[in-house]
């Protein structure tokens, strides 16, 4: 039923070196939808192109940064209780099956093929202060979506011909997606204050 | 100094806020004399985090909350984030549900498309036209908020199916307004067919090559309009898609004419695939009547909104809200083939071309 090839999953495997973990599913209609995992993210480049060739079209690039796994939650608990000096050896930091820390900082890159009304997802990970390489010199489509995920994040897109910000302005600081920005701040009601100031000011200005 | 020495290159900016653009996008364009010789696009004007706003709600509040995105294809956004969250949990969506969602779907395209149409016929400069189909479009709009009781965000959607449900009455009126817009839509596809004024302003403008068109990734019409023969409907159905005789238009020439063209040719297809599920809808419970936990997981969907692809990656967690929505919306990727389609064109036809990728900055920026 699947209109992915038939090879699939060997080529990509062959073209990923580090190692994968492939899954499919064809759901009642005749789509498949398939995802691919990297154990390194440095496999990208040859899979993507690989998809290229195969005549693959992009849809989609997600940034996120997974949380971490449930087990993890107790420990975090009990660090805020004080109780962290209590206790022996921190536990081992969950890991992807490619060794990239799942520690809540760490971000995973999805890339949403689409091959002939399938569709395929590339999951590369990479781990906080790492680096991805861009698709845009192989699909000139990813451009906007590096670019937006440069200014949501703090992660580094190497080789990206245009890296300037997308939507956001220069002067706002980059990474909104990993840091709380107060309702506040967000809708600037700093110069509503600032208007008020102002105002309360010229008034007494004026009475004098 | 002479004036042989004043360069022949200047810089215009177009937008954000220009009269004829709809959308407020930032263009800045190099002309030579009255030829375009490059653009610039700079986006952000409409930027609202409505993702970061996505993981703070609920599941069940975000269905609310995408079909804000965007008001023209307001109806694809949460049918994509509701078919998403299906995925995920294994709801099955009722039979009726998903005839009563292709209903939707089609009503929102007509109305869509006659919109983008008119407004061309606008910048050309046929308002007397541009008012006509605006009351053809008005049709339209009238059948939308008999049905939903609103003209836009029409509230059709739900998680396990629809929020309304049709009636014999209900359908009698439907099938009367599509007979007028049919018609309507023939005078306008002859029209287009053989108006001087439309062909002579559209015609061989703002071409996308077929080669261009597959190296910007183009959706919808925008891609069929240069011959990339490929609907979402058709080539990953849901809903009721795999069971309706589709149509997918496409055209060669890839310039602004054929985009409308494509657009009308879809408005007829739309009428016949609504009137094929007026006759078929079955019986039975329109949504799954509960409001179950989705459970962790992720999911892509996809559907073919009126512009073309929209594309849902949803991640869901242990909690009521979701670990991260991400989607992308057909105009996100069609805006990068203005840059092909405005090289050489003539400053006059700036806005046309723009207007001919139906843009929509809402839903790109979010």
């Amino acid at each position: 039923m699947s209109r992915l090839p038939q090879d699939l999953e060997a080529r990509l495997t062959a073209a990923a070196p580090a190692g994968v973990e492939f899954s499919a599913e064809t759901d009642q209609y005749g789509v498949t939808v398939a995802w691919l995992g990297l154990a390194s993210a440095a496999d990208l480049s040859p899979v993507a192109a690989l998809l290229k060739d195969m005549g693959a079209r992009l849809s989609m690039i997600t940034c996120a940064q997974p949380s971490v796994p449930e087990e993890e939650e107790d420990e975090d608990e009990e660090n805020e209780d004080g109780e962290a000096k209590a206790e022996a050896e921190p536990k081992e930091t969950p890991k992807t099956f490619g060794g990239t820390p799942l520690d809540g900082t760490s971000y995973e890159i999805d890339y949403h093929f689409d091959i002939a009304g399938d569709a395929l997802t590339i999951i590369a990970y990479v781990p906080q202060g790492g680096s991805i390489p861009s698709l845009t010199p192989l699909f000139r489509n990813a451009d906007w979506h590096e670019r937006e995920m440069m200014e949501l994040y703090a992660v580094k897109v190497t080789d990206h011909p245009d890296p300037r910000r997308l939507f956001l302005d220069a002067s706002v600081d980059g990474a909104v997606l990993e840091r709380l920005i107060p309702f506040s701040t967000l809708v600037n009601a700093a110069s509503t204050k600032g208007l008020w100031e102002r105002l309360t000011a010229a008034g007494k200005k004026g009475a004098a | 100094m002479s004036t042989h020495n004043v360069p022949e290159t200047f810089s215009i900016p177009v937008g954000p806020l220009h009269v004829a653009l709809e959308e407020p996008m930032y263009f800045k364009i190099d002309v030579q004399g009255e030829t375009v010789s490059h653009i610039d696009i700079n986006a952000g004007h409409a930027h609202r985090g409505i993702e970061y706003l996505t993981t703070k709600r609920s599941m069940y509040q975000n269905v609310v909350l995408t079909e804000r995105i965007c008001s023209l294809c307001s109806n694809s956004h949460p049918q994509t984030f509701a078919m998403a969250a299906e995925k995920i949990a294994g709801i099955e969506v009722p039979e009726r549900g998903i005839y009563l969602r292709t209903v939707a779907d089609e009503m929102k395209r007509v109305t869509s498309h006659l919109f983008n149409v008119a407004l061309l016929v606008h910048l050309v400069g046929y308002e007397t036209y541009f008012m006509h189909m605006m009351q053809v479009r008005e049709i339209g709009q009238d059948m939308l908020e008999s049905i939903f009781g609103n003209r836009q965000d029409i509230g059709a959607m739900c998680i396990g199916g629809v929020r309304y449900d049709l009636d014999d009455k209900s359908i009698a009126y439907i099938k009367g307004a599509l007979d007028k817009i049919e018609t309507e839509t023939k005078d306008i596809i002859k029209t287009f067919k053989t108006n001087g004024s439309i062909l002579r302003r559209t015609k061989g403008v703002g071409v996308l090559t077929h080669a261009d068109a597959i190296t910007c990734g183009v959706v919808g019409p925008v891609a069929r309009a240069s011959g990339v023969d490929y609907d979402v409907r058709r080539e990953a159905p849901y809903a009721a898609y795999d069971r309706l005789p589709l149509v997918v238009h496409s055209l060669t020439d890839g310039d602004v004419w054929s985009r409308a063209m494509v657009r009308l040719e879809e408005i007829l297809t739309s009428i016949d695939l609504l009137r094929v599920c007026l006759r078929d809808l079955p019986g039975g419970p329109v949504n799954i009547n509960d409001r179950p936990d989705i459970p962790p997981g992720q999911a892509v969907t996809r559907s073919e909104a009126p512009r073309g692809e929209v594309i849902y990656y949803l991640r869901t967690n242990d909690t009521p809200q979701p670990e991260r929505v991400k989607w992308r919306v057909p105009t996100f990727m069609n805006w990068d083939s203005l840059r092909f389609m405005l090289q050489d064109a003539k400053v006059a036809d700036i806005a046309m071309i723009v207007n001919s990728i139906d843009p929509c900055l809402s839903c790109t920026e979010r």
